[in-house]
């Protein structure tokens, strides 16, 4: 209902655009001409986000030169508060009409997003949902859940259903539930699978690759490595190289880095067979997304979910960006 | 003449008697001293209840390696803190000089350098640059006369700000071809031990010596004890505090020396928070937070005393997962209860 | 409004030390006691359980003929017993008003009554003769003023028993004569005083019966009026003193100066100071304090701002930018703060001892054997008596000075400065160090000797300068030195002859 009115009321606008600048009207028929898009996103503290910043760069790049009517503006936070400043000085500093934010943690964020978009900003949500959803207008994000459970059916089918596991976590997080909670539901259904074992690292090879050195000390048998995180997988294969270990087959990270799909694509690494696509491309599609529906004075979707994918050897080739530093 | 000056040293042990509540500090033996030590043991002891596999010589000299950093850390920070000061930037800056490393020795295996002679520039390069952090600060504070704690709380920003630029927010990997040459640096053994387990000994050794048995040294432990006196009896005072932050920048390059081939890469999230870790190493090791007097062989001890705590938490499933943060918190309290200082 | 107060058979023990041996004697109603002792005689430690610092080993305390356990500092103020600080205890960040009510802030309701306080602070203030600012910070004042606000804060809680810990050591005469006017005072409003002083004079002039304790033992009492300081002075320390100062010996013949110091001005504190000292002459300092003498040396050693002016040293100009290069020129300075600018007290003596020398003592590591063996001399030489294993703070005042006079010593200085050398130090150890210092001359070094006891100054000196605001405006060399020109020339009523 409100999306048809929304539409409808971009349409009269769009439609009227001839006449008002014909009659020298500005304010909102400019603004619907030339579109200022904000990007609130954290700053690129680990690969992840730091793909994140490259990409959301590489959107600006690319869609300013395509239309010169629009102009983007990134801002990276380092945390929930300064991005709340930040996207205060978006509105009322850079007057931007719309809004690609990224949130650091959707509880914190729901309010200035909702006051911004009061102010008539057109909100995308990117990655995390806001407790509110009245607050924003679309959402797009990666699939958390196939995160969890891409890796645990290509596990459960490449060793039959029979194997040992042991897992790393992230940080505690929902985010990092909702991929534990689908990789433990898939593995319930398959009784001889056992998970031996999970611990958090923090997204960090560090940390990663500590604790990977501790459970090699405690499991004299494991068969995967679950390290749910491409960068974790790099200090778990470390670790693993260092103990000379050979009952481990496989090691399955996750978000698909460069690097990951460049081993996969080469086979440079028996350890490395698949790993699952989470990729930080997706802001470079909501900015894009966004500011093309903008121009046309178009809505998004409510929810749009970018799937996630298995990648193996034979489709390595799509996810591989080589300019990417992820 | 004065009554009984002839040096009658005491019979060991007999010092203990009484003990607590004493005017003077009791010497021979004061089993507060004593206390990371003792946190230790029990620690050692609560690991082997709860598996096994605590207690292998394989597990021990995986906590020990992996302590070396923060431990060769701790020792310099030990300087820095006894002497009144306290350095927050040491992660970032292992951070930086990592990046900064790994991107000098891939600039230079490009050219005609065996890649032998490219790793040693980078070590002589790792270390240098983190001594010349080091004076840095050690310039600021003195000359600049500016609180330490603001000098490296600033730094700790600017350090890690530089290395996620340099990295564009991902990570800076070091050649396959150094990676190999480098390797056996963290991961090569001698005599059955590990090389960083060598460096962290040495570095200890040498932490010990310069700290109970050098000029420098006692000049650290007066001008922390109290300043004033220091400089009235003709220390100098800035040229010393200079210097310990000079030896904490060293230490700091020797441990990325020992990093860099460990996973080959630094990233935003190398060295995240190690400045508190080598500080409650030192502090739980015994040394007083106001400065003035510390241990170097606490510091050891407390920091493997923190990597044994998350490698028993590693080893067993006892606790959950969540409260991994409360039991060290736990433990560090209780250790620095137990070497408390009397009211 | 006052109360008797009886110690029985007070024994007090620290782990294995005993430092009070069975102490027993009664402090009269509305009397002032001198009490007497030698640093360590335990005169501190008995005074620290009558204000409840300190709980007895063994025997009883009594009040008001009740044998008491005192709790702690505060059940003793509820009893009007205070005990005012040889340190004295005042935060410097806090306003006056904010110290004298500190633990005992009167509230209305949730919240301070600030103007209730300011009116009262202002009111024991001006009854002592403070006639500072209630709002000012502690920090600001100088340590007569402090002594005036400790006192009013006592007066504040009913005090009926002031124990006073040498009141008068950073004093002027001038803040002297009002202290002892404020004491007099209280003894007509029938409040107990116990003064504690090594100031002989002080004690003779001031109380009204003397009780005199050494090595932790009661030794005796008298009236005051019946001893003599003499007597005194036997009786503490156990011996006879047939005199405390060595014959003065003529300072060596000299072709030129020592130390030369010409027009030198330490900005804000010393303004075209000339002076010269000879080899084997020593020299005094006298003045008020904040004449600028401290100051003065504190300037020369670099450790102030120093602008003009230039020193020599055996006839050789040289600059002089921090104690270090002082010390290279064969210079040292004993600062008048031992604690805090003298000693590490919390380092072992050995460490303290060597701390100036230690590139003597390391080859390249420092020889443990090598320090011990100059600790050893320093203490047959210096007679430190004490642990020579302990920290520093363990020794007694007397020692602790000797224990710095020896570090000090150390580099073999040709000029050693001494800035208050027997402050907090007992009688015994004070004679130690005058005749100290007059060996250190007979051996040809010149000596500076800044001092706010005149009798040591007249006592030891072959020539005193004094200061007065900011000044050099006298030398009085040996023949005319006494008290009254002394002061005459530091308050500045001195008539030219």
């Amino acid at each position: 209902m409100s999306a048809f009115a929304k539409l409808t009321r971009r349409a009269v606008l769009g439609g009227g655009l001839a006449a008002a600048t014909a009659l020298g009207l500005g304010g909102s028929a400019l603004a619907a001409d030339a579109v200022k898009l904000g990007v609130s996103i954290p700053a690129a503290t680990h690969g992840f986000t730091g793909g994140i910043v490259w990409w959301a760069n590489e959107a600006k790049k690319e869609l300013e030169k395509a239309h010169p009517n629009l102009k983007i503006t990134v801002k990276t936070a380092s945390g929930a508060p300064e991005q709340a400043n930040q996207l205060q000085d978006l509105v009322t500093v850079t007057k931007i009409d719309s809004l690609v934010i990224f949130p650091f943690e959707s509880a914190a964020l729901t309010q200035p997003v909702a006051q911004a978009k009061k102010k008539g900003v057109y909100v995308t949500v990117v990655d995390r949902g806001l407790t509110d959803p009245s607050a924003q207008d679309a959402y797009i994000a990666g699939d958390n859940t196939a995160f969890g459970r891409i890796p645990a059916e290509h596990i459960a089918k490449t060793f039959n259903g029979k194997a040992n596991v042991v897992a790393l976590r992230g940080m505690p997080t929902t985010l990092d539930n909702e991929r534990w909670d689908a990789f433990t539901a898939v593995m319930k259904q398959h009784p001889d699978i056992k998970i031996l074992d999970a611990k958090y690292a923090n997204w960090n090879r560090d940390d990663a690759f500590k604790v990977t050195q501790d459970f090699l000390t405690r499991f004299k048998d494991i068969d995967v490595v679950w390290a749910a995180d491409d960068d974790m997988a790099f200090g778990v294969l470390k670790a693993i190289e260092q103990a000379k270990r050979t009952d481990i087959k496989e090691v399955f990270g996750g978000a698909g880095s460069k690097t990951m799909v460049k081993t996969i694509l080469d086979g440079s690494n028996p350890l490395i067979r698949a790993d699952v696509s989470y990729s930080p491309k997706f802001i470079y599609d909501a900015i894009k997304m966004t500011a093309e529906a903008r121009l046309k004075g178009q809505a998004l979707p409510a929810t749009h979910i970018i799937p996630s994918a298995l990648i193996t050897k034979e489709n390595a080739k799509e996810f591989y960006f080589p300019d990417s530093p992820y | 003449m004065p009554s009984a000056p002839t040096p009658v040293t005491d019979t060991p042990g007999g010092a203990a008697a009484g003990g607590t509540g004493a005017r003077r500090p009791v010497r021979r033996f004061d089993p507060l001293l004593y206390g990371p030590f003792i946190g230790l043991l029990l620690l050692l002891a609560v690991g082997t209840a709860l598996n096994p596999d605590f207690a292998t010589w394989d597990n021990w000299m995986n906590v020990l390696t992996r302590t070396a950093f923060i431990g060769i850390i701790a020792i310099g920070m030990c300087f820095v803190i006894i002497s009144g000061g306290i350095d927050l930037s040491v992660g970032s800056m292992a951070a930086l000089i990592a990046g900064a490393t790994i991107l000098m020795m891939n600039a230079l295996s490009g050219l005609l350098l065996s890649s032998v002679a490219v790793v040693a520039l980078g070590m002589l390069f790792a270390v240098a640059l983190g001594g010349g952090f080091g004076l840095a600060h050690g310039y600021l504070i003195t000359r600049g006369q500016i609180e330490p704690f603001i000098v490296t709380l600033g730094t700790l920003g600017i350090f890690r700000a530089v290395l996620t630029w340099l990295a564009d927010g991902g990570a800076i990997t070091l050649d396959m071809t150094l990676s190999d040459v480098y390797g056996p640096v963290y991961y090569g053994s001698l005599l059955g031990i590990p090389i960083p387990v060598w460096i962290f000994a040495l570095a200890a050794l040498a932490g010990g010596l310069l700290l109970n048995r050098t000029a420098f040294g006692r000049y650290v432990q007066a001008i922390g004890s109290n300043e004033q006196v220091a400089r009235f009896a003709a220390v100098d005072v800035d040229r010393v505090k200079l210097l310990t932050y000079g030896l904490l920048g060293v230490c700091v390059g020797v441990a990325t020396v020992l990093y860099v081939p460990r996973l080959g890469s630094a990233s935003p999230t190398t060295g995240l928070l190690w400045e508190l870790e080598a500080i409650a190493a030192v502090i739980v090791g015994g040394t007083s937070f106001k400065g003035g007097a510390g241990r170097i062989a606490g510091t050891v001890v407390g920091a493997i005393l923190l990597s044994v705590i998350s490698n028993i938490l590693n080893l067993t499933s006892v606790i959950s997962v969540y409260l991994n943060a409360a039991v060290q918190g736990c433990v560090i309290i209780a250790v620095a209860f137990l070497q408390r200082r009397r009211p | 409004m006052s109360l008797h107060v009886a110690f029985d058979g007070i024994t007090k023990e620290f782990g294995a030390v005993r430092v009070l041996h069975g102490v027993s004697f009664d402090l009269q109603p509305g009397r002032v006691h001198g009490l007497l002792g030698e640093n360590g005689a335990g005169k501190s430690t008995l005074m620290k359980i009558l204000a409840g610092y300190h709980a007895p080993t063994t025997g009883t305390l009594s009040i008001g003929g009740e044998p008491v356990r005192l709790a702690g500092s505060r059940a003793a103020e509820e009893r009007g017993i205070v005990l005012i600080h040889q340190e004295l205890n005042l935060a410097d960040d806090l306003t006056v008003t904010q110290n004298m009510f500190l633990g005992h802030e009167l509230r209305r309701g949730w919240l301070l009554d600030e103007r209730a306080m300011r009116e009262r602070a202002a009111h024991a203030l001006a009854q002592v003769g403070f006639d500072g600012d209630p709002d000012g910070k502690v920090g600001d004042l100088i340590v007569a003023e402090k002594q005036l606000v400790e006192i009013a804060k006592a007066q504040l809680r009913n005090a009926r028993l002031l124990i006073m810990d040498e009141p008068t050591a950073s004093l002027t005469p001038s803040e002297c004569e009002r202290l002892f006017g404020l004491i007099d005072r209280l003894r007509r409003d029938g409040v107990t005083v116990v003064y504690i002083s090594h100031k002989l004079d002080e004690v003779e002039r001031i109380t009204d019966e003397v009780i005199v304790m050494r090595d932790g033992r009661f030794v005796a009492r008298a009236p005051t009026a019946e001893t003599s300081r003499q007597r005194m002075a036997t009786l503490m320390v156990g011996r006879e003193l047939t005199d405390m100062f060595p014959d003065r010996q003529p300072p060596q013949p000299s072709a030129r100066p020592l130390l030369s110091v010409r027009d030198v001005t330490v900005p804000g504190w010393a303004e075209n100071v000339s002076f010269d000292l000879q080899p084997g002459e020593i020299l005094g300092f006298a003045g008020l304090v904040g004449a600028g003498r401290t100051e003065l040396f504190e300037g020369l050693l670099g450790l102030r701002p120093r602008s003009g002016g230039g020193i020599e040293i055996d006839g050789r100009t040289v600059r002089l930018r921090n104690p270090r290069e002082a010390m290279r020129n064969g210079l040292t300075y004993l600062s008048e703060d031992r604690k805090g600018k003298g000693l590490h007290v919390g380092m072992r003596l050995r460490d303290n001892l060597t701390l100036m020398t230690l590139p003597r003592h390391a080859r390249p590591l420092l020889s443990s054997r090598s320090e011990t063996d100059a600790l050893d001399r320093a203490v047959a030489d210096f007679g430190i008596r004490g642990d020579p294993q302990g920290v520093a703070a363990s020794l007694s005042g007397g020692n602790q000075q000797k224990l710095a006079i020896a570090k000090f010593l150390q580099p073999d200085p040709r000029v050693f400065v001494l800035d208050e050398p027997t402050r907090g130090v007992d009688v015994g150890a004070k004679r130690d160090i005058y005749f100290l210092i007059a060996r250190l001359a007979a051996q040809g070094r010149g000596v500076i000797v800044i001092s706010s006891e005149l009798i040591e100054l007249i006592g030891l000196c072959h020539r005193v300068i004094v200061m007065r605001g900011r000044r050099a405006v006298a030398t009085v060399p040996a023949e005319r030195l006494s008290e009254e020109e002394l002061i005459a020339h530091a308050i500045g009523t001195h008539t030219r002859h």
